[in-house]
Protein backbone atom coordinates (compact mmCIF):
# COMPACT_ATOMS: atom_id res chain seq x y z
CA UNK A 1 0.00 0.00 0.00
CA UNK A 2 1.29 3.43 -0.91
CA UNK A 3 2.57 5.51 1.97
CA UNK A 4 0.39 8.48 2.88
CA UNK A 5 2.08 11.89 2.72
CA UNK A 6 1.09 15.31 4.04
CA UNK A 7 2.73 18.30 2.34
CA UNK A 8 3.15 21.54 4.31
CA UNK A 9 4.62 24.51 2.46
CA UNK A 10 3.41 28.09 2.08
CA UNK A 11 4.57 28.20 -1.53
CA UNK A 12 2.11 26.96 -4.13
CA UNK A 13 5.03 26.49 -6.49
CA UNK A 14 6.80 24.21 -4.02
CA UNK A 15 3.63 22.19 -3.23
CA UNK A 16 3.14 21.60 -6.95
CA UNK A 17 6.74 20.51 -7.31
CA UNK A 18 6.52 18.07 -4.39
CA UNK A 19 3.23 16.70 -5.67
CA UNK A 20 4.81 16.03 -9.08
CA UNK A 21 7.79 14.33 -7.46
CA UNK A 22 5.70 12.12 -5.15
CA UNK A 23 2.80 11.31 -7.48
CA UNK A 24 2.66 7.65 -8.43
CA UNK A 25 4.75 6.31 -5.53
CA UNK A 26 2.81 7.95 -2.70
CA UNK A 27 -0.68 9.00 -1.76
CA UNK A 28 -0.94 12.73 -1.02
CA UNK A 29 -3.47 13.05 1.78
CA UNK A 30 -3.39 16.81 2.21
CA UNK A 31 -1.63 20.09 1.59
CA UNK A 32 -1.12 22.74 4.25
CA UNK A 33 -0.11 26.35 3.65
CA UNK A 34 0.99 27.12 7.19
CA UNK A 35 1.90 25.47 10.48
CA UNK A 36 -1.61 25.62 11.93
CA UNK A 37 -3.13 23.87 8.91
CA UNK A 38 -0.35 21.30 9.09
CA UNK A 39 -1.19 20.42 12.71
CA UNK A 40 -4.92 20.19 11.94
CA UNK A 41 -4.43 18.08 8.83
CA UNK A 42 -2.06 15.79 10.70
CA UNK A 43 -4.69 15.07 13.36
CA UNK A 44 -7.35 14.54 10.72
CA UNK A 45 -5.37 12.34 8.30
CA UNK A 46 -2.74 10.64 10.47
CA UNK A 47 -0.26 10.45 7.56
CA UNK A 48 2.84 8.19 7.47
CA UNK A 49 5.13 11.09 6.53
CA UNK A 50 5.00 14.87 6.64
CA UNK A 51 7.10 16.97 4.28
CA UNK A 52 7.39 20.16 6.36
CA UNK A 53 8.67 23.55 5.20
CA UNK A 54 10.35 25.64 7.94
CA UNK A 55 9.58 29.22 6.95
CA UNK A 56 5.79 29.55 6.83
CA UNK A 57 3.41 32.28 8.01
CA UNK A 58 1.15 32.02 11.11
CA UNK A 59 3.12 29.14 12.60
CA UNK A 60 6.54 27.98 11.44
CA UNK A 61 7.36 24.41 10.45
CA UNK A 62 9.50 24.00 13.57
CA UNK A 63 6.66 25.03 15.89
CA UNK A 64 4.24 22.76 14.02
CA UNK A 65 6.70 19.88 14.27
CA UNK A 66 7.04 20.43 18.00
CA UNK A 67 3.28 20.36 18.42
CA UNK A 68 2.74 17.28 16.26
CA UNK A 69 5.48 15.20 17.89
CA UNK A 70 4.33 16.20 21.39
CA UNK A 71 0.98 14.58 20.59
CA UNK A 72 2.41 11.75 18.51
CA UNK A 73 6.04 10.96 19.38
CA UNK A 74 6.16 8.50 16.47
CA UNK A 75 5.32 11.11 13.82
CA UNK A 76 7.75 11.06 10.89
CA UNK A 77 8.50 14.55 9.77
CA UNK A 78 11.02 15.56 7.11
CA UNK A 79 11.96 19.21 7.09
CA UNK A 80 12.17 20.69 3.58
CA UNK A 81 14.07 23.84 3.96
CA UNK A 82 15.89 26.56 2.10
CA UNK A 83 17.91 27.12 5.24
CA UNK A 84 20.94 24.93 5.87
CA UNK A 85 22.10 26.69 9.05
CA UNK A 86 23.53 24.35 11.67
CA UNK A 87 21.64 26.06 14.49
CA UNK A 88 18.34 25.81 12.60
CA UNK A 89 18.88 22.10 12.03
CA UNK A 90 19.53 21.60 15.74
CA UNK A 91 16.23 23.38 16.48
CA UNK A 92 14.41 21.16 14.00
CA UNK A 93 15.83 17.96 15.46
CA UNK A 94 15.01 19.17 18.96
CA UNK A 95 11.44 19.81 17.84
CA UNK A 96 11.24 16.18 16.73
CA UNK A 97 12.08 16.16 13.02
CA UNK A 98 13.32 12.81 11.70
CA UNK A 99 15.24 14.13 8.72
CA UNK A 100 15.68 17.05 6.39
CA UNK A 101 16.33 17.99 2.79
CA UNK A 102 17.57 21.31 1.51
CA UNK A 103 15.82 23.18 -1.28
CA UNK A 104 16.22 23.15 -4.19
CA UNK A 105 15.96 19.39 -4.32
CA UNK A 106 15.47 16.81 -7.02
CA UNK A 107 13.40 13.65 -7.01
CA UNK A 108 16.20 11.29 -5.85
CA UNK A 109 16.96 13.52 -2.80
CA UNK A 110 13.33 13.45 -1.76
CA UNK A 111 12.95 9.69 -2.23
CA UNK A 112 16.19 8.98 -0.36
CA UNK A 113 15.14 11.16 2.56
CA UNK A 114 11.76 9.44 2.80
CA UNK A 115 13.33 6.02 2.51
CA UNK A 116 15.74 6.80 5.37
CA UNK A 117 12.87 7.74 7.65
CA UNK A 118 10.21 5.19 6.65
CA UNK A 119 11.87 2.29 4.80
CA UNK A 120 9.60 0.76 2.17
CA UNK B 1 32.72 51.77 18.61
CA UNK B 2 35.57 50.73 16.31
CA UNK B 3 34.79 48.78 13.17
CA UNK B 4 37.22 45.99 12.54
CA UNK B 5 38.14 46.10 8.86
CA UNK B 6 39.20 42.47 8.81
CA UNK B 7 35.80 41.45 10.20
CA UNK B 8 34.13 43.55 7.50
CA UNK B 9 36.21 41.58 5.00
CA UNK B 10 34.99 38.37 6.61
CA UNK B 11 31.36 39.43 6.19
CA UNK B 12 32.03 40.41 2.61
CA UNK B 13 33.49 36.95 2.06
CA UNK B 14 30.42 35.32 3.64
CA UNK B 15 28.15 37.36 1.40
CA UNK B 16 30.15 36.34 -1.62
CA UNK B 17 29.96 32.65 -0.67
CA UNK B 18 26.25 33.08 0.03
CA UNK B 19 25.77 34.54 -3.42
CA UNK B 20 27.55 31.51 -4.91
CA UNK B 21 25.16 29.20 -3.09
CA UNK B 22 22.20 31.30 -4.20
CA UNK B 23 23.45 31.15 -7.78
CA UNK B 24 23.76 27.37 -7.58
CA UNK B 25 20.16 27.12 -6.35
CA UNK B 26 18.94 29.24 -9.21
CA UNK B 27 20.86 27.11 -11.69
CA UNK B 28 19.36 23.96 -10.27
CA UNK B 29 15.82 25.32 -10.49
CA UNK B 30 16.07 26.87 -13.94
CA UNK B 31 18.93 25.12 -15.71
CA UNK B 32 20.56 28.50 -16.37
CA UNK B 33 24.19 28.76 -15.41
CA UNK B 34 24.95 31.80 -13.24
CA UNK B 35 28.14 33.65 -12.35
CA UNK B 36 28.56 35.83 -9.30
CA UNK B 37 30.23 38.91 -10.72
CA UNK B 38 31.20 40.72 -7.57
CA UNK B 39 30.10 41.29 -4.01
CA UNK B 40 30.69 44.61 -2.38
CA UNK B 41 29.56 46.37 0.74
CA UNK B 42 29.09 50.08 0.99
CA UNK B 43 27.83 52.46 3.59
CA UNK B 44 25.19 54.33 1.69
CA UNK B 45 22.94 57.29 2.28
CA UNK B 46 19.54 57.89 0.74
CA UNK B 47 21.07 59.79 -2.20
CA UNK B 48 23.20 56.77 -3.17
CA UNK B 49 20.13 54.54 -2.93
CA UNK B 50 18.37 56.95 -5.31
CA UNK B 51 21.28 56.71 -7.73
CA UNK B 52 21.40 52.92 -7.47
CA UNK B 53 17.70 52.11 -7.77
CA UNK B 54 16.17 55.27 -9.24
CA UNK B 55 13.92 55.13 -12.27
CA UNK B 56 13.99 51.37 -12.75
CA UNK B 57 11.03 49.02 -12.48
CA UNK B 58 11.66 46.04 -10.27
CA UNK B 59 10.14 42.76 -9.39
CA UNK B 60 11.53 41.59 -6.12
CA UNK B 61 11.31 39.26 -3.21
CA UNK B 62 12.04 40.52 0.25
CA UNK B 63 12.74 38.47 3.34
CA UNK B 64 13.13 39.88 6.84
CA UNK B 65 15.82 38.53 9.14
CA UNK B 66 15.83 38.20 12.92
CA UNK B 67 17.91 36.42 15.50
CA UNK B 68 21.66 36.23 14.92
CA UNK B 69 21.28 39.09 12.49
CA UNK B 70 18.39 41.47 11.90
CA UNK B 71 17.72 43.27 8.69
CA UNK B 72 16.31 42.78 5.25
CA UNK B 73 17.36 40.84 2.22
CA UNK B 74 15.98 41.79 -1.15
CA UNK B 75 16.32 40.04 -4.44
CA UNK B 76 15.67 42.55 -7.20
CA UNK B 77 15.08 41.79 -10.85
CA UNK B 78 14.33 44.35 -13.48
CA UNK B 79 10.84 43.67 -14.68
CA UNK B 80 11.58 42.09 -18.08
CA UNK B 81 14.08 39.76 -16.47
CA UNK B 82 11.54 38.60 -13.92
CA UNK B 83 9.29 37.60 -16.81
CA UNK B 84 12.12 35.56 -18.33
CA UNK B 85 12.61 33.93 -14.96
CA UNK B 86 8.95 33.01 -14.54
CA UNK B 87 8.99 31.34 -17.93
CA UNK B 88 12.06 29.35 -16.99
CA UNK B 89 10.59 28.26 -13.67
CA UNK B 90 7.16 27.28 -14.86
CA UNK B 91 8.12 26.05 -18.27
CA UNK B 92 4.54 25.62 -19.35
CA UNK B 93 1.92 27.82 -20.88
CA UNK B 94 -1.22 28.82 -19.07
CA UNK B 95 0.19 28.90 -15.56
CA UNK B 96 -1.81 31.31 -13.43
CA UNK B 97 -0.48 34.71 -12.37
CA UNK B 98 -0.60 33.53 -8.76
CA UNK B 99 1.55 30.51 -9.51
CA UNK B 100 4.00 32.67 -11.44
CA UNK B 101 4.38 34.98 -8.45
CA UNK B 102 4.61 32.04 -6.11
CA UNK B 103 7.44 30.61 -8.19
CA UNK B 104 9.44 33.85 -8.01
CA UNK B 105 8.76 34.19 -4.25
CA UNK B 106 9.89 30.67 -3.54
CA UNK B 107 12.97 31.09 -5.69
CA UNK B 108 13.77 34.22 -3.66
CA UNK B 109 13.15 32.32 -0.44
CA UNK B 110 15.47 29.49 -1.46
CA UNK B 111 18.20 31.80 -2.71
CA UNK B 112 18.09 34.01 0.37
CA UNK B 113 18.11 30.91 2.59
CA UNK B 114 21.33 29.82 0.92
CA UNK B 115 22.69 33.34 1.08
CA UNK B 116 22.41 33.67 4.87
CA UNK B 117 23.44 30.14 5.90
CA UNK B 118 27.11 31.05 6.04
CA UNK B 119 26.39 34.14 8.15
CA UNK B 120 24.46 32.11 10.70
CA UNK B 121 27.18 29.48 10.90
CA UNK B 122 29.81 32.20 11.34
CA UNK B 123 27.78 33.81 14.14
CA UNK B 124 26.95 30.40 15.74
CA UNK B 125 23.40 31.59 16.02
CA UNK B 126 20.28 30.87 14.00
CA UNK B 127 18.96 33.58 11.71
CA UNK B 128 15.19 33.44 11.38
CA UNK B 129 13.61 34.37 8.09
CA UNK B 130 10.13 35.76 7.54
CA UNK B 131 8.12 34.24 4.71
CA UNK B 132 9.02 35.90 1.40
CA UNK B 133 7.08 38.95 0.22
CA UNK B 134 6.59 39.38 -3.52
CA UNK B 135 7.04 42.98 -4.64
CA UNK B 136 6.61 45.03 -7.75
CA UNK B 137 7.93 48.54 -7.31
CA UNK B 138 9.63 51.44 -8.94
CA UNK B 139 13.01 52.77 -7.81
CA UNK B 140 13.91 52.72 -4.14
CA UNK B 141 10.41 51.57 -3.20
CA UNK B 142 11.66 48.03 -3.77
CA UNK B 143 13.41 48.53 -0.40
CA UNK B 144 11.63 48.45 2.95
CA UNK B 145 10.51 51.81 4.31
CA UNK B 146 12.61 51.41 7.50
CA UNK B 147 15.70 50.97 5.34
CA UNK B 148 15.03 54.20 3.48
CA UNK B 149 14.45 55.95 6.77
CA UNK B 150 17.70 54.60 8.22
CA UNK B 151 19.57 55.62 5.08
CA UNK B 152 18.56 59.23 5.54
CA UNK B 153 19.92 59.12 9.09
CA UNK B 154 23.11 57.29 9.87
CA UNK B 155 23.20 55.49 6.55
CA UNK B 156 22.87 51.77 5.88
CA UNK B 157 25.33 49.07 4.99
CA UNK B 158 24.40 47.72 1.61
CA UNK B 159 25.80 44.37 0.53
CA UNK B 160 25.30 43.83 -3.15
CA UNK B 161 26.05 40.67 -5.08
CA UNK B 162 25.53 40.92 -8.81
CA UNK B 163 24.68 37.69 -10.58
CA UNK B 164 25.09 37.29 -14.29
CA UNK B 165 23.55 34.55 -16.40
CA UNK B 166 25.33 32.87 -19.25
CA UNK B 167 23.40 32.91 -22.55
CA UNK B 168 20.20 34.36 -21.05
CA UNK B 169 19.38 37.92 -20.08
CA UNK B 170 18.78 37.21 -16.42
CA UNK B 171 21.26 39.42 -14.58
CA UNK B 172 20.13 40.65 -11.19
CA UNK B 173 21.28 41.54 -7.70
CA UNK B 174 20.90 40.28 -4.17
CA UNK B 175 20.91 43.07 -1.62
CA UNK B 176 21.45 42.51 2.05
CA UNK B 177 20.78 45.37 4.44
CA UNK B 178 21.65 44.52 8.02
CA UNK B 179 20.20 46.65 10.78
CA UNK B 180 22.78 49.45 11.25
CA UNK B 181 23.47 49.42 14.98
CA UNK B 182 23.47 45.65 15.26
CA UNK B 183 25.89 45.32 12.38
CA UNK B 184 28.16 47.98 13.85
CA UNK B 185 28.10 45.98 17.12
CA UNK B 186 29.06 42.81 15.24
CA UNK B 187 31.96 44.58 13.59
CA UNK B 188 33.27 45.85 16.89
CA UNK B 189 32.94 42.63 18.92
CA UNK B 190 36.61 41.77 19.01
CA UNK B 191 38.49 44.91 18.10
CA UNK B 192 41.74 44.53 16.23
CA UNK B 193 43.60 46.89 13.93
CA UNK B 194 43.02 48.27 11.39
CA UNK B 195 39.75 49.68 12.62
CA UNK B 196 37.66 52.75 11.82
CA UNK B 197 35.54 54.45 14.46
CA UNK B 198 31.87 54.06 13.50
CA UNK B 199 31.23 57.76 14.05
CA UNK B 200 33.83 58.64 11.39
CA UNK B 201 32.04 56.77 8.62
CA UNK B 202 29.92 59.73 7.64
CA UNK B 203 33.02 61.89 7.52
CA UNK B 204 34.62 59.33 5.21
CA UNK B 205 31.58 59.39 2.97
CA UNK B 206 31.69 63.20 2.89
CA UNK B 207 35.35 63.02 1.99
CA UNK B 208 34.68 60.79 -1.00
CA UNK B 209 31.99 63.15 -2.26
CA UNK B 210 34.14 66.23 -1.74
CA UNK B 211 36.97 64.76 -3.80
CA UNK B 212 34.63 63.89 -6.65
CA UNK B 213 33.05 67.34 -6.68
CA UNK B 214 36.42 69.06 -6.69
CA UNK B 215 37.55 66.89 -9.61
CA UNK B 216 34.33 67.57 -11.52
CA UNK B 217 34.78 71.31 -11.04
CA UNK B 218 38.24 71.05 -12.54
CA UNK B 219 36.89 69.33 -15.66
CA UNK B 220 34.35 72.11 -15.95
CA UNK B 221 36.99 74.80 -15.70
CA UNK B 222 39.35 73.16 -18.19
CA UNK B 223 36.76 72.25 -20.82
CA UNK B 224 33.95 74.73 -20.33
CA UNK B 225 31.56 71.77 -20.13
CA UNK B 226 28.97 71.55 -17.46
CA UNK B 227 29.74 68.70 -15.11
CA UNK B 228 27.90 66.85 -12.40
CA UNK B 229 28.83 64.06 -10.05
CA UNK B 230 26.44 61.28 -10.85
CA UNK B 231 27.50 58.65 -8.38
CA UNK B 232 29.95 58.78 -5.56
CA UNK B 233 30.15 55.92 -3.17
CA UNK B 234 32.58 53.99 -1.08
CA UNK B 235 32.63 50.29 -1.78
CA UNK B 236 34.48 47.75 0.28
CA UNK B 237 35.54 45.00 -2.10
CA UNK B 238 38.00 42.15 -2.39
CA UNK B 239 40.86 43.56 -4.44
CA UNK B 240 40.71 40.64 -6.83
CA UNK B 241 37.19 41.70 -7.83
CA UNK B 242 38.12 45.26 -8.79
CA UNK B 243 39.33 44.68 -12.38
CA UNK B 244 36.15 42.81 -13.34
CA UNK B 245 34.07 45.55 -11.79
CA UNK B 246 35.74 48.16 -13.99
CA UNK B 247 34.91 46.05 -17.03
CA UNK B 248 36.32 45.22 -20.42
CA UNK B 249 35.59 48.41 -22.31
CA UNK B 250 38.67 50.14 -23.76
CA UNK B 251 39.46 53.18 -21.66
CA UNK B 252 41.78 56.14 -21.84
CA UNK B 253 43.11 57.55 -18.62
CA UNK B 254 45.77 58.23 -16.07
CA UNK B 255 47.00 56.43 -13.00
CA UNK B 256 48.56 58.32 -10.09
CA UNK B 257 50.41 56.98 -7.12
CA UNK B 258 49.58 58.86 -3.94
CA UNK B 259 52.08 59.32 -1.15
CA UNK B 260 51.49 60.77 2.30
CA UNK B 261 48.60 59.98 4.60
CA UNK B 262 46.94 57.98 3.26
CA UNK B 263 48.97 56.65 0.37
CA UNK B 264 47.36 54.69 -2.42
CA UNK B 265 46.27 55.06 -6.03
CA UNK B 266 43.98 57.30 -7.98
CA UNK B 267 42.79 56.19 -11.40
CA UNK B 268 40.85 58.44 -13.77
CA UNK B 269 39.25 56.76 -16.77
CA UNK B 270 37.36 58.02 -19.81
CA UNK B 271 35.79 55.90 -22.49
CA UNK B 272 37.39 56.69 -25.86
CA UNK B 273 34.62 58.95 -27.08
CA UNK B 274 34.63 60.97 -23.86
CA UNK B 275 38.43 61.26 -23.96
CA UNK B 276 38.17 62.78 -27.42
CA UNK B 277 35.47 65.23 -26.40
CA UNK B 278 37.37 66.52 -23.37
CA UNK B 279 40.60 66.75 -25.36
CA UNK B 280 38.83 68.62 -28.12
CA UNK B 281 37.17 70.98 -25.65
CA UNK B 282 40.56 71.76 -24.10
CA UNK B 283 42.16 72.78 -27.43
CA UNK B 284 41.35 76.32 -28.49
CA UNK B 285 41.10 75.29 -32.14
CA UNK B 286 39.45 71.90 -31.56
CA UNK B 287 41.13 68.56 -32.16
CA UNK B 288 43.08 67.79 -35.32
CA UNK B 289 43.57 64.10 -34.64
CA UNK B 290 42.06 60.86 -35.89
CA UNK B 291 41.62 58.27 -33.22
CA UNK B 292 43.40 58.48 -29.89
CA UNK B 293 46.91 59.89 -30.36
CA UNK B 294 49.47 62.18 -28.79
CA UNK B 295 47.13 65.16 -28.59
CA UNK B 296 44.50 63.26 -26.67
CA UNK B 297 47.20 61.81 -24.45
CA UNK B 298 48.58 65.25 -23.64
CA UNK B 299 45.15 66.64 -22.86
CA UNK B 300 44.09 63.71 -20.68
CA UNK B 301 47.36 63.82 -18.72
CA UNK B 302 47.02 67.53 -18.11
CA UNK B 303 43.39 67.25 -17.10
CA UNK B 304 44.22 64.25 -14.90
CA UNK B 305 46.90 66.23 -13.08
CA UNK B 306 44.52 69.00 -12.26
CA UNK B 307 41.65 66.70 -11.28
CA UNK B 308 43.91 64.71 -9.00
CA UNK B 309 45.18 67.81 -7.28
CA UNK B 310 41.61 68.91 -6.72
CA UNK B 311 40.65 65.50 -5.43
CA UNK B 312 43.44 65.09 -2.92
CA UNK B 313 43.51 68.73 -1.76
CA UNK B 314 39.98 68.25 -0.52
CA UNK B 315 41.10 65.18 1.38
CA UNK B 316 44.24 66.60 2.86
CA UNK B 317 42.37 69.66 4.14
CA UNK B 318 39.77 67.59 5.95
CA UNK B 319 42.21 65.01 7.24
CA UNK B 320 44.79 67.58 8.24
CA UNK B 321 47.51 65.59 6.50
CA UNK B 322 49.57 66.11 3.42
CA UNK B 323 49.15 63.97 0.30
CA UNK B 324 51.26 64.18 -2.83
CA UNK B 325 50.73 62.60 -6.21
CA UNK B 326 53.12 61.18 -8.79
CA UNK B 327 53.28 62.40 -12.39
CA UNK B 328 50.49 60.89 -14.51
CA UNK B 329 50.99 57.44 -15.91
CA UNK B 330 49.00 57.44 -19.17
CA UNK B 331 46.98 54.31 -19.99
CA UNK B 332 44.95 53.25 -23.01
CA UNK B 333 43.71 49.70 -22.57
CA UNK B 334 40.84 47.55 -21.37
CA UNK B 335 39.55 48.89 -18.03
CA UNK B 336 40.27 45.62 -16.27
CA UNK B 337 43.85 45.53 -17.63
CA UNK B 338 44.45 49.06 -16.37
CA UNK B 339 43.30 48.13 -12.87
CA UNK B 340 45.16 44.81 -12.59
CA UNK B 341 48.65 46.19 -11.85
CA UNK B 342 47.24 48.77 -9.40
CA UNK B 343 45.39 46.05 -7.56
CA UNK B 344 48.37 43.74 -7.44
CA UNK B 345 50.58 46.45 -5.92
CA UNK B 346 48.02 47.29 -3.27
CA UNK B 347 47.39 43.58 -2.78
CA UNK B 348 50.83 43.08 -1.31
CA UNK B 349 49.55 44.75 1.88
CA UNK B 350 45.83 44.02 1.95
CA UNK B 351 43.15 41.70 0.53
CA UNK B 352 40.26 44.14 0.56
CA UNK B 353 40.07 47.79 -0.27
CA UNK B 354 37.80 50.76 0.16
CA UNK B 355 37.28 51.89 -3.38
CA UNK B 356 35.94 55.38 -3.75
CA UNK B 357 34.04 55.16 -6.94
CA UNK B 358 32.73 58.31 -8.62
CA UNK B 359 31.09 58.90 -11.96
CA UNK B 360 31.15 62.36 -13.49
CA UNK B 361 28.81 63.31 -16.32
CA UNK B 362 29.75 66.04 -18.73
CA UNK B 363 27.03 68.33 -20.04
CA UNK B 364 24.77 67.37 -22.91
CA UNK B 365 25.87 63.74 -22.87
CA UNK B 366 29.29 64.79 -24.12
CA UNK B 367 31.09 62.39 -21.93
CA UNK B 368 31.57 60.41 -18.83
CA UNK B 369 34.47 59.94 -16.46
CA UNK B 370 35.09 57.42 -13.70
CA UNK B 371 37.43 58.05 -10.80
CA UNK B 372 38.64 55.25 -8.58
CA UNK B 373 40.56 56.07 -5.42
CA UNK B 374 42.15 53.16 -3.60
CA UNK B 375 43.78 54.23 -0.33
CA UNK B 376 45.98 52.00 1.77
CA UNK B 377 43.50 50.68 4.34
CA UNK B 378 45.77 50.83 7.39
CA UNK B 379 46.77 54.41 6.72
CA UNK B 380 43.20 55.35 5.94
CA UNK B 381 41.99 53.82 9.20
CA UNK B 382 44.70 55.65 11.10
CA UNK B 383 43.93 59.01 9.52
CA UNK B 384 40.17 58.68 9.98
CA UNK B 385 40.66 57.63 13.60
CA UNK B 386 42.69 60.76 14.23
CA UNK B 387 39.91 63.03 12.95
CA UNK B 388 38.22 65.12 15.61
CA UNK B 389 34.73 63.78 16.38
CA UNK B 390 32.96 66.80 14.98
CA UNK B 391 34.65 66.49 11.56
MG1 LIG C 1 8.27 28.65 2.89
Amino acid sequence: MAKRVLIADDSEFMRNLLREILAGDFEIVGEAENGVEAVNLYEQEDPDIVMMDIVMPIRSGIEATDEITTDDPNAKIIMCTSVGQEEKMKEAIKAGASGYITKPFQKPNVLDAINDVVPA
Amino acid sequence: MRLDIRELGQFNHLASQGAQRAAASLSQLTGVKMNVEVTDVSLVTDSVLQETFGGRNFVGVSVGLEGGLSGETVLAFERERAETLQKLLLNKAGASQALAQSSVSELGNIMIGGFIDGWANHLHEAINMTPPTYLEAKGTRILPRETLHAASGKGVFLFESRLEAMNVDLDFSIYMLPEYQEFVDLLSRSPSEPAIPANKLRAFDGLAKRGAHRAAEQIGMMTGMETSVNISRIRFVPLTGVPAQVGDETMVGVVFKLTGMPSGYLVILFDERSAKSVASAMMPGGMQEDGIGAMTEGAVKELGNIMTSGFIDGWANVLGTSIEHSPPNYVHDMGSSIMSPVVSKLGQRQDYAFVIDSAIEMGGQQGHCDIYALPDERELAKTLSALPSNA
